[in-house]
C-alpha cells in the first residue's frame, strides 16, 4: 500500500511537470522579427512603418552584391549608356550590363532585379493604398502616408514601363505591351497592360498624391512631398512628349529649391540636405550595405575591389564638350591623378589611376562607402522645363537653361536661343549635369537616339557593344524568365 | 597541461584496480561449439554484480567461492550456468539458433532484431571505435544500403549531409530526424564525443519511424550513448595522434610559361577574329599589349617582348621568382590531430555508471582552421526500488574553432577560390623587378604584394594575408541532459517519464583587418551570440504480456518538444588599437540586432505489437502531432504504420533444411510527416522588421503566409527478406521500398508582379523507390584467421508526379512531372566549328530566323548557333545515381586486424562548374586556365571540343551547357584501419585489452576529373569549398 502511495505521488508529479505543454497556447508561436500583415494598416502609425520601409527599400540589397536598391538600378542605366566608362573589369560587377548582356538575357538575375524590386515596392504601396480607409488616426497622417504610397507606385511603374515596355511614342496610341498593372495585393497571374494604360495609371496615382500631400511637411528628403509628385509628373510628361505639362510641372516642382553654388557642387555634392536636392537617401552607419552601396561603385575614394582597379570615367567625348570654366569639368580628371580633391579626401596607393575618372561622387572615407544617393535634384527641373519649352518654341526656354547653367559656369553665355540647336545644347547640359545619376539609358530611349560609344575612351574588350541603332529590339528589356515561368499570361518581348 | 592531468587521473584509477584484486582467482575460458574462443563474453557470479569479461583468447579470471554459480552469456549464444568446482573452468556456449537476436534501438524503446517488423541498420561502438572520427555522423557513410552521405567539408568537426532512401521533399527539409538518447537533437554533432557512442541506428521505413510521426518522413537516426555494464568494471584509455592533409588534389592548371602565350592568343583572337584588326596587326598589338592586360611581367625580358609575334614565349624569357607563384602553398599545411579519451564504467547490483572525458585538437590542412574540443559525460542509472528505476545522462562539450573562409564560393577572401583561379604569373610577395629577389622589410621578413599590378578581382586584395590577419572563430558550449524515472506496476505495466534539456551556447568572433580586404581601411569586427534551448518531455506507458504462445505489447505516449533560438549580434568598424578585436576597441557602430525564434510540437501516440509463437508478428502504431508552424485549425496531423513479419525459419517444415539458419519475410506500410519548410512561422502573413529608414521604424512585406498550410505526408511501403545460410556464413537483407511524398510543402513561385517571390502551399507529389541489398559473407572463420565481407547496394528512382505549375526551372535543373528532382536542364552543346573555333549550341527552332549571321549549319545538317541566347535547352541527365553503396571488409589474423570501407556510385552526373570556369575560353585577364586548354581550336581545320581563346567571347563560348556535365561514377576509400592487439603483453601486465592501430579517413576517390570532388552536393553541383581532408592517425587503445 505504501509503495503504491509513493507511486501515485510520483506519477502525478511527473504528469504535472510534463502536461504543462497541454496548455492551449503551447503551439501558438509568434515571430519577434515580424509583424502580422493584418495589422499594418490598422493605424496611421503603422502605415508610416510601411512608408519608412519603402524609403529604406531604396537602399537595401536584393540578393546579390550588385543589386543594392535604387542606386544599383541607376548604375544599370548608366552602364548601358555611352557617357559612363568602365576602365577595367575589376571584380566584374555591372560589366555584363555594360556589355548589354544583362537585359538581353531573360535568365539573367540582373534582368529580373528591377522587375522584382519595383513590384516589391508596389506591393507595399498597394497594401497602404487599399487599407488606408480603415486606418485609425489623424486624417492628415493618413493622407501623408497614402500620398507617399501613391508616389511610390506611380514612380515604380514609370521606371518599369520605360525598361520593359517598347518606347512611348508621342502622338500614337501606345497600345504596345507595357507591364502587368497590379493595383492590389493579389497573387494571381495578370497580363501586360498597354504602355498607354500604364502611363494613365501613373498619372492617376501622382494626381491623387498631389492632392493627398497638400500641406504635408516632411521631416527630411528621404520622404516624399508634393514637389516630388510634381517633379515626377514633369519627368513623365517629357517622356510622353507632353511639353506643356512637362514645363508646367517642372516649374511648379522647383518652387522652394535653389541650385548649389560651385563650391558645394565641387566639395559636397552628395549631401541630401543641400537646397538643390529634392529627393534622396541618406544612409546611417548601421544601415550601410558596405560593398553594395552606391559609393562602393561610383565614388572615387572608396577602397573596394570594384573601384580600385576600375574607377569610373566620363566619356572623353562628353568631357571635351564641357566648358573649361564649368565647375563640372573640374569633377573629371583627364590625367586621372586627382590632385585637386575636396578637403580631407585622399586616394590610396592601391587606387588605380585612369584617364577621365570622376570625383563627382565622394564616399565617407576610403573604408566607408556611404554617401547620399540622389533621386531628384532641382537642376533636372530646369533642364526639363528648358527642354519642354524649347520643343514648344517658347522664347523663354534659353533663359530657363541659362538660369541653371550660369550657376555651374560663371562664364556661361548662351549662343543658341531657339530651335534644334538649343535643344541639342540643353541635352548636352543634361548629360553633363546628370552624369552618374541613372538617366542615360532612359534618355536615349525616350529621344529615340542610337547608342554610340565610338571615338571615346571605351575599352573594346570591356564595352564590346559600341553601336545600337535607335529602335533596335534591345532597347526593350526582356521580361525575366522567372516572371514568365510563373505567369502564363505574360508575353515576352522580341528576342 | 590537459593531457598531463588525464594521465594523473588514469594513474589514480590504475591504483584502485590493483587494490581491489586481492582474492583467490579462478581461471577459465569460454568457447563456442566449434571450440573457437569467445571474446568479450560476460561471466557473472550469480546473485552479485561481480564478474568479468573474456579476453582475446576467451579467457577470464575472477574470484569466487567453491560451489558458487557463474552465469556466462554472449550475444548470439545461449546463456549457460556453471557451478564452480575447481580453479580452472571451461565453459562451452551453444550457438543460439537465432543469431539475429541483436538488440535494435527503436523509437521509444528497443527490440530484438528477430522480432522487429521494421527496417533498421545499426552501427555499434566496436566499429566506431576503430576510426578516428571527429564527427560521429561520418560513420554512417557506407554503413547502410539506401543511406547516402555527402562528405563533410575540410573544416575539422564539420558534419556531412544525409539522405535516407532518396530525396523526400522539393522545398522542405529532406534530412533525417536525429534523436540522441530518445530525444530529438537540435545541436551540432561535433559536440558529441564519438567515443561515447554505443550505437548509431538508422530507421528507414514507416514501421520503425512512425512513432516519431510528423518528423519521420526522411528517416530517423538514433544515437545511443554508452552506459555501464554489469559484471565488469572497465577503464578505457585511448590516445591517438595523426596528420591532416588535403584529401582532394587540385585541378591541373597551366604554368606561367604557358599562361602568357595563351592569353596573348586570347587577346589576338579578340582583335582579329571578334574584331576587325587584320591578323598580322593583331599579332603585333597583342605582343605589345598583353603586358598591360595582365599587369605583371614575371619574366626577365622587357614587357613588350614576353610573347613573340608568332605567339610563342620569348625563348630568352625565364621566370624571376618561379618559387613564389603558387597561392595555395602559403596557406596549406599538414595539420596535426591529437585525441585522448578516458572513460570508466561498470555497475554495482543496483546502479550502473559510465563516465568519460575527452580532449581533441585537430588542425585543418588550411592555416587558420582548427577545432579543439573537451567533452565530459556522466551516465548513471539506478534501480532505487524493485519497481522504480531512474537515471541521469549528462554531457558537456566545449569547443573552440577557427574557420577557414569558404562561406562564399565566389568570395574574394575565399582561399579555395582565389588559390584555384589566380593567374600563375602573380607573386605572393614583393620582388625586385630586375633581380627577382624578395624585398624584405626592416625585420627581414618578406612583404606581401598588395597587388596593384594584378588584373581582375585580386587587384588590391591578398587572400593569404587576409586569411592570416582575419579571424572567424567559434567558441561553443553544449549541455545535453537526459533524466528519467521508470515505474513498474501491476506486473506487466511500465510507466516512464523522460525529461531532456539541450542547451547550446555559440559565440562567434569575426574580425576583418584594416590593411587589406573587406575590413580595409578601418577594420571591423563582429560578435554573434546564439543560445539554443530545447526542452523535451515524454511520458510512456508500456504493457507487455505473454500468454502461452502469444506475446502482446502496447505503448501509450505523449511528447512535447520546444526549441528556441536566441540570437544577438553586434558589429563595429574603426579599429583603435591593433591586436584587439573586442568591440570596445572600435569607434563606429554598424549593426546591433537580436531575435528569438521558437518552435513547439506536441504529440500523442500509441503502438501495439503482437507475436504468435515467435513466428508471426504484427505491429501497428499511431501518432497525432500538432506543430506551431501551422495555424490552429490545421496544425494537427495523424500518422500511422502497420507492419508484419513471418519467421519462416521457425516453421516446422524448415527443421530439415539445415543450410538455412534464418529466413524472415517482413513488410510495412505507413504514413509519416514533414513540417519543415524552413522558417518557424511560414504559415503567417508577415511584414518584416529591420527596414528602418534612419531613425524611423520601417517594415516591408516579407511573406504571404498560408493559413491552410499543413503537413507534407510521406506514404512508405517496404518489403524485405532477411536471410542467413550455411551457418550464417552468408546473411543479409534484400529489400524493396517505395516512398510517396504527397501534399509537398512547396514554396510555390508567384508571378513576380505579386511583389513577393512565393507562397507556401501543399502542392505536388514525388516518389522515391529502390531496391536495397545488404549481404554479409563470413568467408573465413577459423581460430586464427577471420575474414568478413559486407557489400551493400541500393538503387534509387526519383520521380515527380505532380507540380504546382507545368515546369519549375531551378538553376541548372528543371522539374517536370515524370522527371526527377535533379534532372539537368541545359543548353545543348554542339561542339566547335572547325572553321573559326566558335562554340556551337543546337539552335532553338523557335528563336531561329532566316538570314541570321549567328545561325550555322553543321556538316551533319544540324542547325546550330554561336549565340548562347538562341540555344536550345533540353534535359541532359540527372544527378541521381543509378546504384550506390559500399564494400566493407574486416580481416583478422592472429593479433592483426585490417578493416576498410569503400563507397561507390554508378550513374548520375555532376555539373563541374569549377572545371567550366578553368576552361573559360573567354579567358578573363588575371584568371588561370585548366591544362586541358591545350586542346583548344587554334587554326582553321582543327577538330576539337574546346573553342578558340577569345577575350571577347566569354559569355558565348563559356555559357553553361551540357558540355560541363561529367559522370558521377566513383569509388572512394572512405576509411581503412590496421590494428595490432598485444594479447600476451596485455595479459602479462594485467590489461584486458591493448591495441595499437593506424586509421586513415578519406584516403582517395577515383572519379571523372582530377580536382573534382564527386558527391559534394546531392544535386550534383560543386563550388570552391573547403575540400575534405584526409586524416591518418596512429593510436593506442587500452582497456583494463
Amino acid at each position: 500500500m505504501k509503495i503504491y502511495n509513493k507511486l501515485v505521488v510520483l506519477v502525478l508529479l511527473m504528469a504535472g511537470v510534463s502536461f504543462n505543454s497541454c496548455q492551449s497556447d503551447f503551439l501558438d508561436e509568434l515571430p519577434t522579427e515580424d509583424i502580422a500583415s493584418g495589422s499594418v494598416t490598422g493605424t496611421t502609425d503603422n502605415m508610416f512603418l510601411v512608408v519608412n520601409g519603402m524609403h529604406r527599400s531604396l537602399y537595401v540589397r536584393y540578393g546579390s552584391q550588385g543589386r543594392s536598391g535604387e542606386s544599383a538600378l541607376m548604375l544599370q542605366m548608366e552602364n548601358l549608356g555611352e557617357d559612363y566608362v568602365n576602365t577595367a573589369n575589376a571584380n566584374g560587377w555591372f560589366i555584363p550590363t555594360y556589355k548589354w548582356n544583362v537585359h538581353t538575357s531573360a535568365t539573367s538575375g540582373d534582368d529580373l532585379f528591377p522587375y522584382r524590386t519595383y513590384y516589391r515596392i508596389i506591393r507595399n504601396a498597394n497594401t497602404l493604398i487599399l487599407g488606408a480607409d480603415d486606418a485609425v488616426g489623424p486624417i492628415a497622417d493618413k493622407n501623408a502616408a497614402l500620398g507617399q504610397a501613391l508616389i511610390y507606385r506611380g514612380w515604380a511603374y514609370f521606371q518599369m514601363v520605360q525598361r520593359y515596355g517598347k518606347r512611348y511614342v508621342p502622338g500614337s496610341d501606345n497600345s504596345q505591351m507595357g507591364v502587368p498593372l497590379r493595383l492590389d495585393t493579389g497573387d494571381e497571374p495578370i497580363a501586360r497592360a498597354s504602355v498607354e494604360a500604364v502611363y494613365a495609371q501613373i498619372h492617376k496615382d501622382l494626381d491623387e498624391a498631389i492632392v493627398a500631400l497638400e500641406g504635408y511637411v516632411r521631416p527630411n528628403k528621404s520622404h516624399l512631398d508634393k514637389s516630388i509628385a510634381q517633379g515626377l509628373k514633369a519627368r513623365i510628361a517629357l517622356v510622353q512628349g507632353n511639353y506643356p505639362m512637362a514645363a508646367q510641372f517642372a516649374e511648379d516642382a522647383r518652387v522652394g529649391y535653389t541650385l548649389m553654388n560651385a563650391d558645394d557642387y565641387f566639395n559636397k555634392f552628395s549631401d541630401y540636405s543641400s537646397s538643390e536636392w529634392m529627393w534622396g537617401s541618406h544612409i546611417q552607419e548601421d544601415q550601410t550595405d558596405y560593398f553594395g552601396n552606391f559609393g562602393a561603385y561610383i565614388s572615387r575614394n572608396y577602397s573596394s575591389s570594384n573601384i580600385r582597379p576600375n574607377p569610373k570615367a566620363i566619356s572623353s567625348k562628353l568631357y571635351d564638350l564641357i566648358s573649361p570654366t564649368d565647375v563640372r569639368k573640374s569633377l573629371f580628371d583627364p590625367t586621372g591623378q586627382h590632385l585637386n580633391l575636396p578637403p580631407g579626401v585622399s586616394l590610396l596607393s592601391t587606387h588605380s589611376l585612369k584617364p577621365y575618372t570622376s570625383q563627382k561622387f565622394i564616399a565617407e572615407g576610403n573604408g566607408d562607402s556611404r554617401m547620399d544617393v540622389p533621386y531628384m535634384r532641382v537642376s533636372e527641373m530646369y533642364l526639363i522645363e528648358a527642354e519642354a519649352k524649347a520643343n514648344l518654341g517658347d522664347p523663354s526656354a534659353a533663359n530657363v537653361l541659362a538660369e541653371m547653367a550660369v550657376v555651374r559656369d560663371p562664364d556661361y553665355a548662351t549662343t543658341n536661343t531657339s530651335g534644334q540647336a538649343l535643344i541639342d545644347e540643353i541635352l548636352i547640359q543634361r548629360r553633363v549635369e546628370l552624369w552618374g545619376e541613372g538617366f542615360r539609358f532612359y534618355d536615349l530611349k525616350r529621344l529615340n537616339q542610337p547608342l554610340d560609344r565610338n571615338g571615346a575612351n571605351h575599352t573594346p574588350s570591356l564595352a564590346v557593344v559600341f553601336d545600337v541603332p535607335a529602335g533596335d529590339s534591345r532597347w526593350q528589356w526582356l521580361i525575366p524568365q522567372d516572371a514568365l515561368n510563373a505567369n502564363p499570361l505574360l508575353e515576352q518581348n522580341p528576342l | 597541461m590537459k593531457i598531463k592531468s588525464y594521465y594523473i587521473f588514469m594513474a589514480f584509477f590504475l591504483m584502485c584496480s590493483v587494490a581491489i584484486a586481492q582474492k583467490m582467482e579462478i581461471n577459465g575460458s569460454v568457447v563456442s561449439d566449434d571450440g573457437m574462443p569467445i571474446v568479450g563474453a560476460s561471466v557473472i557470479l550469480k546473485g552479485t554484480a561481480t564478474g568479468a569479461q573474456t579476453d582475446f583468447d576467451g579467457n577470464f579470471s575472477l574470484t569466487a567461492e567453491r560451489n558458487s554459480t557463474l552465469v556466462v552469456s554472449y550475444l548470439g549464444y545461449k546463456t549457460q550456468e556453471v557451478t564452480v568446482t575447481g580453479a580452472i573452468i571451461k565453459v562451452t556456449l551453444p550457438e543460439d539458433a537465432s543469431v539475429l537476436d541483436e538488440v535494435v534501438v527503436t523509437a521509444y524503446g528497443t527490440s530484438a532484431k528477430s522480432d522487429f517488423t521494421g527496417s533498421a541498420t545499426q552501427i555499434d561502438s566496436e566499429s566506431i571505435g576503430k576510426r578516428s572520427l571527429t564527427n560521429v555522423i561520418t560513420a554512417l557513410d557506407g554503413a547502410s544500403a539506401g543511406v547516402k552521405v555527402s562528405t563533410a567539408n575540410g573544416q575539422p568537426g564539420s558534419s556531412p549531409s544525409i539522405r535516407v532512401r532518396g530525396i523526400g521533399s522539393i522545398n522542405a527539409s529532406s534530412s533525417p530526424l536525429i534523436v540522441v538518447d530518445g530525444v530529438e537533437y537540435v545541436g551540432s554533432f561535433s559536440s558529441i564525443n564519438p567515443n561515447d557512442i554505443e550505437s548509431l541506428t538508422v530507421l528507414k521505413d514507416a514501421a520503425s519511424t512512425s512513432l516519431y510521426g510528423s518528423r519521420a518522413a526522411n528517416g530517423v537516426i538514433l544515437i545511443t550513448t554508452k552506459k555501464g555494464k554489469k559484471g565488469s568494471r572497465t577503464y578505457s584509455l585511448e590516445a591517438s595522434t595523426g596528420i591532416v592533409t588535403r584529401g582532394v588534389s587540385e585541378y591541373d592548371r597551366v604554368n606561367a610559361e604557358q599562361y602568357y602565350p595563351l592569353m596573348w592568343e586570347a587577346m589576338r583572337n579578340g582583335l582579329s577574329m571578334s574584331g576587325t584588326t587584320p591578323e598580322a596587326q593583331a599579332n603585333i598589338d597583342a605582343t605589345n599589349g598583353i603586358f598591360a592586360n595582365l599587369g605583371t611581367n614575371p619574366f626577365n625580358v622587357p614587357n613588350d617582348q614576353i610573347v613573340l609575334n608568332d605567339g610563342t614565349l620569348n625563348p630568352a624569357a625565364s621566370l624571376l621568382y618561379p618559387d613564389d607563384l603558387d597561392w595555395q602553398a602559403p596557406l596549406l599545411r599538414t595539420g596535426i590531430r591529437k585525441n585522448i579519451n578516458f572513460s570508466f564504467s561498470g555497475a554495482s547490483e543496483n546502479t550502473d555508471y559510465y563516465v568519460s572525458l575527452g580532449h581533441l585538437n585537430e588542425e585543418g590542412y588550411v592555416r587558420k582552421s582548427d577545432f579543439e574540443r573537451v567533452t565530459a559525460r556522466v551516465n548513471i542509472n539506478s534501480q532505487l526500488e524493485p519497481w522504480l528505476k531512474t537515471g541521469l545522462n549528462m554531457a558537456g562539450a566545449t569547443s573552440t574553432s577557427n574557420n577557414a573562409n569558404d562561406g562564399s564560393s565566389t568570395g574574394l577572401a575565399n582561399p579555395f577560390r582565389v588559390g584555384r583561379y589566380i593567374a600563375p604569373i602573380y607573386p605572393v610577395y614583393l620582388h625586385d623587378t630586375s633581380s627577382g629577389a624578395y624585398i624584405l622589410d626592416d625585420s627581414g621578413d618578406r612583404i606581401y604584394d598588395s597587388g596593384t599590378n594584378r588584373i581582375g578581382s585580386t587587384s588590391g586584395r591578398h587572400v593569404v594575408q587576409e586569411n592570416l590577419l582575419n579571424t572567424d572563430k567559434d567558441k561553443n558550449f553544449s549541455f545535453n541532459g537526459r533524466a528519467y524515472a521508470e515505474l513498474k506496476f501491476l506486473n506487466d505495466f511500465t510507466f516512464t517519464f523522460n525529461a531532456a534539456l539541450d542547451k547550446r551556447f555559440i559565440n562567434n568572433e569575426s574580425y576583418d583587418n584594416p590593411l587589406v580586404g573587406d575590413g580595409a581601411t578601418e577594420g571591423r569586427a563582429g560578435r554573434t551570440g546564439i543560445v539554443n534551448t530545447t526542452v523535451n518531455y515524454n511520458q510512456l506507458l508500456k504493457y507487455d504480456k505473454t500468454f502461452g504462445r502469444h506475446s502482446v505489447g502496447a505503448l501509450l505516449g505523449h511528447e512535447s518538444f520546444m526549441t528556441e533560438r536566441n540570437y544577438s549580434r553586434g558589429s563595429k568598424s574603426g579599429l583603435i588599437v591593433d591586436g584587439n578585436s573586442e568591440l570596445i576597441n572600435f569607434t563606429t557602430g554598424l549593426v546591433t540586432n537580436s531575435y528569438t525564434r521558437k518552435l513547439a510540437i506536441e504529440g500523442y501516440f500509441s503502438s501495439m505489437t503482437y507475436d504468435f509463437d515467435k513466428k508471426y508478428y504484427l505491429s501497428a502504431s499511431f501518432r497525432r502531432d500538432g506543430s506551431s508552424r501551422f495555424s490552429n485549425d490545421v496544425r494537427w496531423g495523424n500518422f500511422y504504420s502497420l507492419g508484419g513479419a513471418w519467421r519462416i525459419d521457425q516453421e516446422e517444415f524448415m527443421n530439415n533444411v539445415t543450410w538455412i539458419n534464418t529466413l524472415k519475410l517482413r513488410g510495412s506500410y505507413g504514413e509519416v510527416g514533414n513540417d519543415n519548410l524552413g522558417g518557424y512561422y511560414v504559415s503567417q502573413p508577415l511584414f518584416s522588421l529591420g527596414y528602418n529608414n534612419m531613425g524611423e521604424g520601417g517594415i516591408l512585406a516579407s511573406s504571404a503566409g498560408n493559413q491552410e498550410l499543413t503537413w507534407e505526408n510521406n506514404i512508405q511501403s517496404d518489403v524485405a527478406l532477411e536471410f542467413g545460410f550455411l551457418n550464417n556464413r552468408i546473411s543479409g537483407t534484400l529489400e524493396y521500398y517505395h516512398r510517396k511524398s504527397n501534399n509537398l510543402l512547396f514554396d510555390v513561385p508567384l508571378p513576380v508582379s505579386a511583389g513577393l517571390d512565393d507562397f507556401p502551399d501543399n502542392i505536388g507529389s514525388m516518389s522515391n523507390k529502390g531496391i536495397e541489398v545488404d549481404v554479409n559473407f563470413g568467408i573465413v572463420r577459423t581460430r586464427d584467421f577471420n575474414w568478413k565481407l559486407n557489400i551493400n547496394a541500393s538503387t534509387l528512382k526519383n520521380e515527380i508526379t505532380e507540380l504546382p505549375q507545368e515546369e519549375l526551372i531551378n538553376g541548372s535543373k528543371k522539374l517536370v512531372v515524370g522527371g526527377d528532382i535533379y534532372s539537368y536542364w541545359m543548353r545543348n552543346w554542339a561542339g566547335v566549328d572547325p572553321a573559326d573555333g566558335a562554340a556551337l549550341y543546337v539552335v532553338d527552332p523557335a528563336l531561329q530566323e532566316t538570314g541570321e549571321t549567328d545561325v550555322r549549319t553543321k556538316a551533319d545538317g544540324t542547325m546550330v548557333t554561336t549565340n548562347h541566347n538562341k540555344a536550345l535547352y533540353g534535359f541532359a541527365g540527372s544527378a541521381i545515381p543509378d546504384l550506390f553503396g559500399a564494400i566493407n571488409s574486416e580481416f583478422s589474423y592472429k593479433n592483426f586486424d585490417i578493416g576498410f570501407t569503400f563507397t561507390y556510385q554508378l550513374g548520375g552526373e555532376t555539373y563541374d562548374s569549377n572545371y567550366a570556369s578553368l576552361m573559360s575560353s573567354g579567358a578573363s585577364y588575371g584568371s588561370t586556365l585548366h591544362a586541358d586548354i591545350v586542346n583548344r581550336w587554334q587554326k582553321p581545320g582543327d577538330i576539337t571540343n574546346v573553342p578558340r581563346l577569345d577575350v571577347n567571347q566569354s559569355s558565348a563560348f563559356n555559357a553553361s551547357s551540357d558540355r560541363w556535365l561529367v559522370k558521377s561514377d566513383y569509388i572512394a576509400l572512405r576509411q581503412m584501419s590496421f590494428g595490432y592487439n598485444f594479447k600476451e603483453l596485455a595479459d602479462a601486465i594485467g590489461l584486458t585489452r591493448a591495441r595499437l592501430y593506424v586509421n586513415g579517413e578519406n584516403l582517395f576517390q577515383v572519379n571523372a576529373i582530377k580536382g573534382l570532388e564527386t558527391g559534394e552536393n546531392f544535386n550534383g553541383t560543386n563550388s570552391n569549398r573547403f575540400t575534405p581532408s584526409r586524416v591518418v592517425t596512429l593510436g593506442v587503445n587500452v582497456t583494463f
